[in-house]
């Protein structure tokens, strides 16, 4: 009888910097990663425009990210792990979380964008948030300068 | 033939006495700690400096210099006490090379610096899970 696996999530987005969390993963975590179900998670934030648009855009959205999803595929197989796509509507950082908690994550995996503390205050941190939120350990990865 | 030789990380991780960062040591222990690398996993312990303590309604009292040695010496146990245990935590894992360190200052800069110097592949650290109030306290008083 198989024992469960367990998940990691690795947050995505367009940046840079998720892209390189993603293969510092791949190449330091290679043996933790290769019994665990690997899950390529990345949110669509949800637009706000007049109800006529905003089904074309919100499409337009989704293929992007389901796109960017099977890129990220791509890369894990180049290393010989297999991942699966996970997609959800809604502000990163909640849906991050949320996403984590309803598939019982064992480990989360963030890039983190390397801003300065007033940046943050104007921007905002989705790895600073699900590092405070989120119910289960989570890696941040930072990018050398 | 020459035999590829692993290559060598070190992982750093921050311990105190709470039970969070056994925790958090042993998590590291099975998830990050691989046979496909030469592993160092280096103990850092941050033993707090302390001349003055500030009290809730804002009076600050020093203590005597007796006072502080032996609050020094008692430090100097505890840090002592954890580091064996965490030690412990390491061997019963396995083969595993292990570095202990003891430095003195805040736990935030001691670990930074620690993390800038060292230059680790991952820095791992527990969480004590505090609401907003109680980091507010942990962080303003002492």
């Amino acid at each position: 009888m198989d024992k469960k696996k367990e998940v990691v999530m690795v947050g995505m987005d367009d940046s840079e910097c998720s892209h390189y969390a993603l293969r510092w993963a791949l190449q330091n975590l290679g043996q933790t990663l290769s019994r665990s179900h690997l899950l390529l998670f990345s949110a669509q934030p949800l637009l706000e425009f007049t109800v006529d648009l905003i089904n074309d855009l919100q499409e337009n959205q989704r293929k992007a990210t389901l796109s960017l999803l099977a890129n990220a595929k791509e890369i894990c197989a180049k290393h010989g792990i297999i991942g699966e796509m996970a997609t959800e509507v809604g502000e990163p950082k909640e849906a991050i979380c949320k996403a984590a908690e309803k598939l019982d994550i064992q480990l989360l995996i963030l890039g983190s964008h390397g801003r300065g503390a007033i940046q943050r205050a104007f921007l905002g941190s989705v790895s600073d948030y699900c590092v405070h939120n989120a119910k289960c350990p989570v890696l941040v990865v930072k990018r050398p300068a | 033939m020459a035999d590829v030789v692993a290559k060598q990380r070190k992982i750093l991780v921050a311990v105190d006495e709470s039970e969070e960062s056994m925790y958090a040591l042993s998590w590291c222990l099975k998830n990050v700690v691989s046979e496909n690398y030469n592993d160092t996993v280096v103990l850092l312990y941050a033993k707090p400096i302390r001349s003055a303590y500030a009290t809730l309604d804002g009076t600050g009292y020093f203590f005597s210099s007796e006072v502080v040695a032996t609050m020094e010496s008692y430090n100097k146990e505890m840090a002592g006490s954890d580091m064996a245990k965490a030690k412990k935590v390491c061997n019963d894992f396995g083969e595993v090379e292990v570095e202990k360190r003891v430095e003195n200052g805040d736990a935030r800069d001691v670990i930074c610096r620690a993390a800038q110097e060292l230059g680790p592949v991952v820095l791992v650290m527990g969480s004590h899970g505090y609401g907003l109030i109680k980091t507010y306290f942990q962080l303003y008083s002492f």
